[in-house]
């Protein structure tokens, strides 16, 4: 292989299980590689599977051009609690705001509720005497000498991680950099984060919860990335690090070290980039994204290419499936649903006699009652071993034998009896139900977001993914399935496939016919300068910038906006009022009161050229399919069961047809294609299920 | 059960897709609401109704008052036309207290949805409008016609055509026209939202009508509610509570549960009569908080509807302040109806011990400010909070958190950005909680002046400012609450003040009661708590009765938890030898 023309690229992401990675070059995705997560110090797992893969295929470090990461890190950091003690200055009288939150109850019944516990405890929280009014007048300028008093006693108390957030700093961030700077006068060693830099967007609640994570794990990312270049720089690599952000771009080191909080979701990010660059290669540019794994299963709208953004998170959820039970992020991040059903969740007949499965999960310990762990609940995939989809003597690829007497026993015990089904009907009943919450969770999800999920391809990964994928999308109204090859490592796919991009964002409160478009551009301009000026230093050429534009905007006096896309500003204002009322009336199916409207905010993402990242693996030299296997699954008409053909997937070349009823096996995975379906495997190893397809 | 045994898979599908439609509703009624009572506090509640008007399923936010209020009263609407009939774009309307939430700010707006000819279902919600009219919400008015605008049940909108003259109305008599009515648009959109939903599931589940499933859904709960009853020793269960009225006369809140096999009857008997100022409670509404504290209690899982509370019955004479009759004033039914759920955990509290709470500050502090911007516009800003919640067996109170209400408070930087008002302080309120072995949540405090510089009003409708919350098991009674002019007096409860310009009112909210014995509080959560500044040095040694000592500099602005430590020695001798092995564990 000749290395210097062919452009390597590595893809890197550390999980909470496993750190996992691929190689591409211009040919398409060389390599892959799997290494277990070592949480002490978890640039040793990303070294050891670099070295590890670079040596399989005769790579040298110093030959690769470019490796991108995604890690857990800052999650487990705020889950764990081992970020760093850390203080917060807020505006005098408001030091309890992270105490006080939003005063709303996220559960109406639960009188035993718990309420997330904020990251400042209270012997930090300060107040500190300031005041900027709503309109960013200085009410009163800050006193200096408290803040400066304030910090050398922090310092002495061996607190080094501050972060301020004073109100309306969003409209006016004078007296918080006033406060930065008297505290950098005497503490120089302090690290501060301002709420107007991290997180200018009005709700000081939220502003100061953002602020506050932010800071907090700071320094744990930073030690982190200092341990990472060093170890590349070891072994020959020194080419500078790209890592993923929530939203889905690809930002520098610095820029992490920086706003290290937009890593947050920075894995779960990749996989949907990873969903959307298969889809594409599929030309699929509009799909659902279905990731289930074995507790939860995460659901994406990819929308012409791109998956669906928002701009607020939550994390350390007291109550998984409660939003508003964990902490409030206002960050850009990637529009993920999370519903806590996954292959290990226990099924259950609740105090109404129905049917529910999860959000319970039996784990890894003692696991479903199929494990012969000691679990006695049954699971969903205690049902779906039960329902011939999974192969007892093929599990993980046979590394795991699975007991489906142990299945059937906790099934016919804990639900085929007390409902009075037969065991088959209770186990289908079980695929069913969970079936159905993930279709109506993609349901909500899209209708909240104005789109109609029932068309769309469902593109399923995960080591549930694709057992549930074709229920799912029969329950969705979808026509069609796609199964993507390296389900193990799919996120560092999507690494391989993200453009290098920065965003930004203003607040301003505007009425669009105030401001003329020269005023407007004013307002982008410099956050576009911005965006130029750090792709350039990545070494993206100004001619290859992309800018995104667009505004928050709402009707006056509505308290949600709605981001609307600003794709030129010759017909300003009009222009920026029609697409507020397309995009309204897509949301809520009708026009609004007869009002005017207002813009907030003004945000830019910048980005570089998409890698064109080729996802077509070597060819197999198979395409033999095992013959006469056969088992009996429930994949008859009606979900009855039947004799069902077992094909190895790793034995199916691209171009190959699998008819329904039939299962298609692979060491993590397992691919359903049900009676009266089937499925092509295309030229990239993915298998597309057509639901309406004319089976045999 | 007597349902099929397919039907617990196909009913649980069913029924699991008509709370996401709910929830679907409800996202688009935040998103498209203009008051801060509806977009930011979430005062509301969406729910989807079979053709005989009864509750199937139920969004996820919402206040139980609302919630429990539309599952009895939505079918007023519909029989309200049983004779003239409904038409397919058909919204219906109203604001009657009696038929629906029991205030006049209380909009109710039911959507019928049609296949054909035939309705299968109906949409509805209800919100707190930020103002109707009348008197700004007080507790002041002597009848139900000084309250407000009185929109009895009829047309919106009327075959997709919208009823302007109803609207011109509105607007005529509203003080915030652009949120009254933008809301009254966001609950007809929001209803929208949920009849698509339905009408593609009724397809795809090939159903001509909710009917059934309703049927079903609600044999169900009323078996669990039934078995859940009975799980309780049969017996007659007794609270009785004193409440402050504006007159200065108090009011008595008496309530008598009698168990019987898997029946439960609420009687209110012993209550005292309706009064003159606006905090008498319809019956509806009594119901409504009534039924919410027993679910909390007995059975949260189970759905709250019509079948669920067949076997419970809530009566209260009739002229009562429980069961109110026009045109008596009900503006500040909250006032009263949100003691309902504390009472009746109290009263069986001998039943099941594990899960009642301690008194908490319960009634949820609604305050009306009213004033001109510098442009002479006028403005009305509705603004919600929340003291301490009661203690938990297990479990300290939660601080500042709505209970039993489910509404969130309107950020600072909102009020300041669309009111002239400038919050001067929102804080915790030190030394509010009740002590005990787990103690109360706690209140907080808020000072709110005016930018404008002219004069401006507030309506404080709170409560707990004269019966602190009542302590459990040894626990201590929780602070009760004040609102105070700065360098003036009480500003009193329920009434209209006129403030000066310059003037700053100060709210200090109630905390929450403790469960248990102070002395019995580990030494160790007693630290805790000193270290945060919840509990002074002293109130740790004379109610806590642990000794903890500070060694660090006196004026120190940090004070970090190594600063801080328990004298072993003293405290057991303090809790004495006898409660030694209760919780002293420290080294």
């Amino acid at each position: 292989m000749s290395l210097d023309d062919a452009r390597i690229r590595i893809g890197v992401d550390i999980g909470g299980t496993f750190t996992d990675l691929s190689i591409s070059s211009e040919s398409g995705i060389i390599a892959v590689g799997k290494a277990l997560t070592t949480p002490d110090e978890p640039a040793r797992a990303v070294e050891e599977v670099i070295n590890e893969a670079l040596g399989r295929v005769e790579v040298r470090p110093d030959q690769v051009g470019e490796i991108i990461h995604a890690t857990t890190l800052v999650t487990n950091a705020i889950l764990e609690r081992k970020g760093e003690t850390t203080a917060l200055l807020m505006t005098e009288g408001f030091r309890d705001t992270l105490g006080l939150a939003t005063e709303k109850r996220y559960d109406l019944y639960d009188l035993n509720l718990q309420l997330p516990v904020p990251l400042v405890p209270r012997w930090l929280c300060f107040d500190i005497p300031e005041r900027t009014h709503s309109d960013g007048s200085i009410a009163k300028e800050v006193d200096l000498d408290h803040v400066r008093r304030l910090a050398l006693e922090l310092q002495e108390a061996g607190v080094h991680a501050v972060a301020i957030c004073f109100l309306h700093s969003f409209t006016n961030p004078e007296n918080e950099l006033a406060a930065r700077r008297a505290i950098q006068d005497v503490a120089p060693s302090l690290r501060v984060a301002l709420s107007s830099d991290v997180s200018p967007e009005v709700r000081e609640y939220e502003r100061a919860s953002t602020t506050a994570a932010s800071v907090y794990v700071q320094d744990v990312v930073g030690r982190y990335l200092d341990d990472l270049e060093q170890r590349l720089t070891r072994i020959g690599y020194d080419r500078g690090l790209l890592l993923m952000l929530s939203h889905g771009g690809v930002a520098t080191v610095d820029t992490a070290r920086h706003h290290p909080v937009k890593l947050l979701e920075s894995g779960p990010a990749a996989g949907a980039l990873a969903a959307a660059a298969f889809g594409a290669s599929a030309e699929e540019p509009d799909l659902v994204s279905f990731d289930m794994g074995g507790t939860t299963a995460k659901l994406c709208l990819v929308e012409d290419g791109s998956p669906l953004k928002a701009q607020s998170f939550e994390v350390d959820r007291q109550d998984r499936m409660h939003p508003g039970s964990g902490l409030p992020l206002k960050l850009s991040t990637i529009d993920m649903v999370e519903i806590g059903v996954g292959g290990g969740s226990i099924a259950r007949v609740d105090s109404l006699g129905l049917l529910k499965a999860g959000p319970q999960s039996a784990g890894a310990h003692p696991g479903p009652a199929c494990y012969g762990r000691g679990g006695e609940l049954p699971t969903v995939t205690d049902a779906d071993l039960v329902l011939g989809y999974l192969d007892p003597e093929y599990f993980l690829g046979g590394s795991m034998a699975l007991d489906p007497g142990a299945a059937k026993a906790a099934i016919e015990t804990h639900i085929a009896e007390p409902l009075g089904l037969s065991l088959e009907k209770a186990a289908l009943g079980i695929h069913q139900v969970v079936n159905e919450s993930m279709a109506n969770a993609a349901r909500v999800h899209a209708v909240e977001r104005g789109k109609d999920p029932t068309k769309l391809p469902l593109f399923a990964f995960g080591g549930a993914g694709a057992v549930h994928a074709s229920g799912v999308a029969r329950r969705l109204g979808s026509s069609k399935v796609v199964v993507p090859p390296y389900a193990g490592v799919m996120s560092t796919a999507g690494l391989l496939s993200a453009p290098l991009a920065f965003d930004f964002v203003r607040s301003r409160r505007a009425f669009p016919p105030d401001l003329s478009p020269g005023a407007v551009s004013e307002i982008f301009a410099p956050m576009e300068t911005e965006g130029e000026e750090l792709l350039g230093s990545a070494g993206v050429a100004a001619s290859d910038v992309n800018h995104e534009r667009s505004i928050d905007a709402r009707l006056i006096g509505q308290g949600h906006e709605i981001n609307v896309k600003l794709d030129d500003l010759t017909n300003w204002p009009q222009s920026a009022r029609e697409s507020f009322d397309a995009a309204y009336t897509h949301l809520f199916g009708r026009s609004g009161p007869p009002v005017e409207i207002e813009v907030l905010r003004w945000r830019v993402i910048s980005s570089g050229p998409r890698p064109g990242l080729t996802l077509r693996p070597e060819r197999r030299t198979g395409g033999q399919v095992a013959a006469g296997a056969v088992r009996t699954a429930a994949l008859g008409p009606d979900s009855q069961m039947t004799e069902s053909s077992i094909y190895d997937r790793y034995l199916l070349a691209p171009g190959d047809t699998v008819n329904g009823p039939a299962v298609v096996q692979e060491r993590e995975s397992t691919t359903l294609v049900p009676h009266g379906t089937s499925c092509v495997v295309c030229d990239d190893l993915s298998l597309v299920i057509d639901l309406n397809g004319a089976g045999r | 059960m007597s349902a099929s045994p397919l039907d617990a898979v196909a009913l649980q599908m069913i029924w699991s897709r008509l709370i996401s439609i709910a929830n679907e509703q409800q996202a688009a009624l935040i998103h498209t609401g203009f008051s801060t009572v509806l977009r930011e506090s979430e005062d509301l509640a969406c729910g989807v109704f079979d053709p005989r008007g009864l509750m199937v399923a139920q969004s996820v936010a919402g206040t139980p008052g609302h919630i429990n209020s539309m599952a009895t009263g939505v079918r007023h609407l519909l029989e309200a036309f049983e004779e003239e009939g409904l038409e397919k774009g058909d919204v219906l309307i109203t604001n009657d207290p009696w038929l629906t939430a029991g205030q006049v700010n209380d909009l109710t707006v039911a959507t019928p949805v049609f296949v054909g000819q035939r309705i299968v279902g109906m949409f509805a919600s209800t919100c707190h409008s930020p103002d109707i009219g009348g008197r700004r919400l007080s507790a002041e008015a002597r009848d139900v016609y000084e309250e407000g605008l009185r929109i009895p049940i009829m047309k919106l909108a009327r075959a997709g055509v919208l009823n302007e003259p109803l609207l011109a109305i509105i607007r005529e008599n509203v003080r915030t026209p652009e949120e009254t009515v933008g809301d009254i648009f966001a609950q007809m959109t929001s209803n929208e939202v949920g009849a698509k939903g339905l009408i593609d599931l009724l397809a795809e589940f090939d159903l001509d009508t909710l009917i059934p499933i309703a049927d079903e859904v609600m044999a169900r709960s009323e078996a669990a509610m039934r078995d859940a009853i009975s799980r309780l020793p049969d017996g007659t269960y007794t609270d009785t509570s004193p409440v402050e009225s504006a007159d200065g006369m108090p009011v008595k809140l008496r309530v008598e549960l009698t168990v019987d096999g898997d029946e439960l009857k609420v009687d209110y008997a012993g209550t005292s009569e309706q009064v003159s100022e606006g905090i008498n409670v319809v019956l509806n509404y009594t119901r409504a908080y009534t039924s919410f504290g027993i679910k909390a209690l007995l059975a949260p899982e189970v759905p709250h509807n019509e079948g669920s509370f067949r076997p419970v019955t809530v009566v209260a004479p009739e002229g009562s302040i429980l069961n109110c009759v026009p045109p008596a004033s009900v503006a500040g039914r909250s006032l009263i109806g949100h003691l309902l759920p504390g009472m009746v955990m109290r009263a069986l509290f001998s039943a099941v011990p594990d899960k009642v709470l301690a008194g908490g500050a319960e009634a949820l502090w609604i305050t009306i400010w009213g004033g001109s911007r510098d442009s002479g516009e006028g403005f009305s800003q509705t603004l919600f909070n929340s003291g301490g919640t009661g203690a938990r067996k297990e479990n300290d109170g939660l601080t500042a958190t709505c209970f039993p209400s489910g509404v969130a408070s309107v950020p600072t930087e909102v009020i300041e950005m669309i009111t002239p008002l400038k919050v001067l302080r929102r804080s915790l309120r030190e030394g509010s909680a009740g002590a005990g072995r787990t103690r109360g949540g706690h209140g907080q405090v808020i000072e709110i002046s005016n930018r404008s510089g002219m004069p401006w009003t507030l309506s404080p409708m709170i409560g707990r400012t004269t019966y602190p919350a009542a302590g459990l098991e040894g626990g201590k009674d929780g602070l009760a609450g004040a609102c105070v002019l700065e360098g003036g007096g009480p500003l009193v409860p329920k009434r209209q003040h006129v403030l000066e310009g310059d003037a700053v009112v100060r709210m200090s909210l109630p905390g929450g009661a403790g469960r248990g014995d102070p002395k019995e509080r580990n030494p160790e959560a007693v630290l805790a708590d000193v270290i945060d500044g919840y509990v002074s040095l002293e109130d740790a040694r004379e109610v806590y009765l642990v000794a903890i000592e500070y060694g660090g500099d006196e004026n120190a602005l940090v004070r970090p938890p190594g600063t801080y430590s328990i004298d072993s020695a003293e405290t057991r001798a303090l809790r004495g030898q006898a409660d030694c092995d209760q919780g002293v564990t420290v080294s």
